[in-house]
């Protein structure tokens, strides 16, 4: 569907602008293409370290057995100096910040590794950039409709593309977060691992929330402190993943009686 | 760090610091250099139901206080953030009174300062 929505965009850039439409396209895919090759090239830089077997080779082996049975190559492992829980994945690359290490026990962040070998087997960590260059594509290529084509329809259009992709792009994202979360279930000898790492980032971040708002003002009225959700989050909630995950592992197991 | 307010019905720690806070602080002034791990282990014989989700919080806001700092130290179990306390609890205590003192002396100052005679005499 995105790509339909991209294509699109293009034919109208295209039809409206003619040969300064396809150079107008031309140029900003060029420029796309080296911004992503810098940002690959420089998007470790400090605050990282790669992981060595000796350091931790419960971590290591643990991820070198799930990426094996996940059929991809032992994928780098890089451990960030932050203190907020968190882990991303790029390429054939997992970053593990060092503030779960604090939060989590080991088979958690065995359970967090495999949701991120989950992206990489997926084909996510090249997906995700595209899709995040697409946008900037769809909305500089509607920037330069808006200010070169003087035709109603054709603006509305362009517009009306942008809007559906950034839907559709949500929607997408949010579909391949819980598929890293069904291969990683398939990955780890004890799937409820990564349930419960969700549910103490959960907690650590609910908790978060409260120590920082009551660390505000008094002044401030506390409804104005609560987090909003919005409909254009990119990740599902902890929630939603956490019920997904009951729900695959509960139908595993029924499917496993029935054989 | 210097403390913003000061609680009058709370004791000791208590009185400038959250509760759980103050536990820590307590226990990071006797030890002086802790990971997130062993002040948990510590504060779970007390509260069993703590989870090291709250111990890492409180003492990032410990580190955002001023009261702890944090660094990378890496060993044999590989790298992992140590906390070591930037005062002493004697600098810290010292702090407070001055603090308190100097707020009650711009703001009413003839009543400190004849209070203040009145209990040196």
């Amino acid at each position: 569907m995105l790509k339909f929505i991209i294509l699109a965009q293009l034919l109208i850039t295209l039809l409206y602008l003619g040969k300064l439409g396809l150079a107008v396209i031309l140029g900003t895919i060029a420029f796309l293409f080296l911004t992503y090759i810098w940002v690959t090239r420089h998007s470790l830089t400090r605050g990282y370290s790669k992981l060595q077997w000796e350091e931790m080779p419960w971590l290591y082996d643990g991820i070198a057995r799930m990426a094996n049975k996940a059929g991809i190559a032992m994928p780098y492992v890089y451990i960030l100096d932050d203190y907020i829980p968190n882990a991303y994945s790029f390429g054939n690359s997992i970053v593990l910040s060092l503030g779960l290490f604090e939060v989590l026990d080991e088979e958690q962040i065995l359970g967090v590794a495999a949701h991120e070998i989950g992206h990489i087997k997926n084909g996510d960590t090249i997906l995700f950039p595209l899709m995040a260059y697409g946008r900037y594509l769809m909305l500089f290529l509607g920037a330069i409709i808006i200010v070169f084509v003087h035709t109603t329809i054709a603006v509305l259009a362009s517009l009306g593309l942008y809007v559906l992709y950034e839907i559709e792009r949500v929607k997408f994202l949010k579909e391949r977060e819980f598929k890293a979360d069904e291969t990683a279930l398939y990955l780890l000898d004890r799937p409820f691992s990564l349930k419960e790492a969700l549910e103490e980032l959960k907690y650590y971040e609910d908790l978060r929330i409260t120590v920082r708002a009551s660390a505000l003002p008094g002044i401030e009225p506390n409804i104005e402190r609560k987090q909003k959700k919005s409909f254009m989050d990119t990740h599902p909630s902890y929630d939603e993943r956490i019920w997904k995950i009951l729900a695959e592992i509960e139908g595993r197991a029924f499917r496993d009686t029935l054989k | 760090m210097e403390p913003h307010e000061f609680k009058l019905n709370e004791e000791g720690l208590r009185a400038v610091l959250p509760p759980l806070e103050a536990e820590i602080m307590e226990y990071m002034w006797k030890v002086k250099v802790a990971t997130a791990g062993e002040v948990y282990e510590h504060m779970k014989k007390k509260h069993p139901d703590m989870r090291r989700s709250t111990v890492s919080i409180l003492m990032n806001r410990l580190c955002e206080r001023g009261l702890l700092k944090r660094s990378v130290e890496t060993g044999r179990g590989g790298m992992r953030y140590v906390y070591s306390i930037t005062t002493t609890r004697e600098e810290f205590e010292k702090r407070i009174v001055e603090t308190i003192l100097n707020a009650l002396m711009s703001n009413f100052k003839e009543a400190t300062f004849a209070y203040l005679s009145k209990i040196k005499k």
